[in-house]
């Protein structure tokens, strides 16, 4: 299972449109998020490891497997799509219960796992009522219970924090923590950034069907050149250390704050910033604290894929 | 995963499936095709029995009723065979008035039709005529159970079980289950053929039934002792035989087209033609196999129209035993392009 979720020079099309194009990527162990404006391919993708949909061009392989074969990917995956896939009049445990049946498992397992998905999502309460008559809430969190019932390697989620309340949300973003933590795969999609923020490992950023960037925030980040990086900087004599940071040659901005306690600083340098910064601290400027202010995925965002979120 | 376990997937998508085949709410006209055929023959039946009570304590002896003749006048009529059981008036023309005295001996009716006051004509007829509707029902069963019912049951059934999904965004739930795309196809085509042979041949024996029931009891007991149970069988075998062939065809259109109109009217017009086909084009046909497994062949009116005569006409029979085993034959290539096809097909609810 080590070998992670590849994706090589993969294309898919859907007529005429572009789904994604020539997208090569390796998704490791963790938390991953895919993040991009609607119609972004997001969804594509994940229907691609899937093997809801076949690539017209590439190839994919989910630790080791190929999407073209249910049979045993199913076993080691468990996908929450946005549909909702509750046959009419099914029960929150009937549904969960059906998908468990098709594994193989006797009835009392089958039972047994039912239960413990529907607990890990807080829904046993409503597990004998009818799907159909959930929130928007609950029939996330029962498609979440079905993706998870058999105890997945890797778990694809699209949108999965949506509808949730935040307590739910905390509860399923600790779970995924969880997950991740056993060194096994969740991928999903979000629009709320600051959630991808806290929760992912990786990110995968994404806008007409292209991959504009993978891999750890902060190594995105890193990556992004024209774009000066900037940091906030709360300290006693605010005026004096930005008129000693000003006159530095990678610095190319400085924001004094209202109060006159902190600046925002962007320099085109980190690593000489933080040279510099280290210097001024030990010569006597006090420095209280340094925190980038843009290593997130909002500002990954803004600065690759721009407006339109 | 042996073959043991994927049949066992294929049992449990069955399973599953089968409450909803059963129980959907646009099945309700399914077991209205089903069952139409018995509510006839019920209907005809009470009728029967309704006029065998009412009659009951005014049988005229059929000595009498055969001494009318032509010619004899109304009123000797009356003296000889009483008051008719039903008397009808009419008028023909501007001059001419006449009237239809109906008597029943127990067995047959007799029209007496009285003209200027004479008998101008007499018709005798088995009150249940046990033949005649022997020849009605194969007419129902070829003409409307098996061209009618049955296709357009299976149509419903079978194009819903992948395109229904489809439409409700509720198919990836099978595709995200464990299981080979063949079995899910095979999975929920035994869903759809338990169900099909189920309301299709009940319905077919049903009317069976129902046609038997208003019978002289003498009649369908040497019935029974004759081609009887021979008859029963093959109706029945026919109309599941029917259903697991257009069933594979039905399911297989689901899995290609969205709008269930086109395979409809390919396919009964294919089926339709099929009497004309060159040999082995005919044998790419469900009707042409279960036509030959039914026990009275179709009947036609000489005075029917020769495009109707044309269209009706059925290919020249086979063997039962070919006939199952073309039937099967054509039902396995069908699931075998279906499962090719359903290994290629994509969720792609947003286009739908």
């Amino acid at each position: 299972m080590g070998e992670g979720i590849v994706f090589d020079e993969v294309s898919k099309f859907y007529g005429e449109v572009l789904g994604v194009n020539r997208v090569s990527l390796h998704i490791p162990p963790g938390i991953t998020s895919m993040v991009g404006p609607n119609g972004s391919g997001k969804t594509t993708l994940m229907n691609l490891m899937t093997g809801l949909i076949h690539p017209d061009r590439g190839s994919i392989s989910v630790c080791g497997l190929s999407p073209r074969n249910p049979e045993s990917l199913m076993r080691i995956l468990g996908y929450a799509t946005q549909y909702d896939a509750a046959p009419r009049g099914a029960t929150g445990f009937d549904f969960v219960s059906a998908g468990l049946l098709l594994y193989g498992y006797s009835a009392e397992e089958t039972r047994r796992r039912a239960w413990q998905a529907l607990e890990r999502v807080s829904l046993t309460e409503a597990a004998g009522r009818k799907v159909a008559g959930y929130s928007k809430g609950m029939r996330q969190r029962v498609r979440l219970a079905q993706a998870i019932a058999h105890d997945p390697e890797v778990l694809v989620l699209d949108e999965p924090l949506n509808g949730l309340d935040p307590l739910v949300r905390a509860e399923t973003i600790a779970m995924f923590r969880e997950f991740a933590a056993r060194g096994r795969h969740v991928i999903l999609s979000s629009h709320v950034l600051q959630e991808v923020d806290v929760i992912s490992d990786q990110v995968i950023l994404i806008a007409n069907g292209m991959i504009i960037a993978e891999g750890q925030i902060r190594n995105v980040r890193d990556e992004i050149e024209e774009h000066p990086s900037q940091f906030m900087i709360r300290c006693r004599d605010a005026s004096r250390l930005a008129s000693l940071l000003f006159d530095m040659e990678h610095v190319a901005e400085v924001k004094l704050h209202e109060d006159r306690q902190g600046m925002l600083v962007l320099t085109r340098n980190r690593r000489e910033f933080s040279l510099a910064l280290t210097r001024l601290a030990s010569s006597g400027s006090p420095v209280e604290s340094v925190m980038a202010a843009d290593e997130n995925v909002d500002a990954l965002y803004e600065y690759l894929i721009g407006g339109g979120r | 995963m042996n073959l043991k376990f994927r049949l066992r997937q294929a049992g449990m998508i069955a399973k599953l499936e089968l409450r909803r085949v059963f129980l959907a709410k646009r099945s309700l006209w399914v077991y209205l095709l089903a069952l139409f055929p018995a509510v006839v023959f019920l209907g005809h039946g009470i009728d029967v029995k309704l006029d065998q009570q009412r009659w009951a304590g005014r049988v005229t002896p059929a000595a009498v009723l055969d001494s009318i003749e032509r010619g004899d006048s109304e009123d000797e009529v009356i003296r000889r065979a009483g008051d008719p059981v039903s008397k009808r008036r009419y008028r023909r023309g501007r001059d001419s008035r006449g009237s239809t005295f109906s008597y029943f001996d127990g067995q047959r009716r007799v029209d007496v039709r009285i003209e200027d006051g004479l008998v101008a004509s007499k018709n005798v007829r088995a009150h249940v005529n046990f033949e005649e509707d022997r020849q009605v029902f194969a007419g129902f069963f070829h003409y409307f159970y098996l061209r009618l019912a049955i296709f357009f049951g299976c149509l419903g059934i079978f194009m819903n079980l992948f395109r229904g999904e489809m439409m409700g965004k509720t198919l990836h739930f099978w595709f995200l289950a464990p299981v080979r795309r063949d079995v899910l196809l095979a999975g929920k085509y035994m869903a759809g053929l338990a169900a099909a042979v189920t309301i299709f041949t009940t319905g077919a024996l049903l009317s069976f039934a129902a046609m038997l029931w208003p019978q002289d009891p003498a009649a369908v007991q040497a019935y029974w002792q004759q081609q009887g149970p021979s008859h029963l069988f093959w109706y029945g075998a026919s109309s599941a035989l029917a259903c697991l062939g257009y069933g594979s065809v039905f399911l297989a259109a689901g899995l290609l087209v969205r709008n269930p109109i086109i395979p409809a009217v390919v396919l009964s017009f294919w089926e339709g033609i099929n009497g004309f086909l060159p040999a082995m084009l005919q044998k790419l046909s469900v009707l042409y196999y279960v036509e030959s497994l039914t026990p009275v062949p179709a009947p036609i009116g000489a005075d029917a129209p020769v495009l109707a005569r044309m269209l009706l006409a059925p290919a020249a029979p086979v063997s039962a035993a070919t006939a199952v085993a073309g039937l099967l034959g054509v039902t396995v290539l069908v699931l075998w392009m279906a499962s090719r096809r359903i290994g290629r097909l994509e969720i792609n609810y947003s286009t739908e």
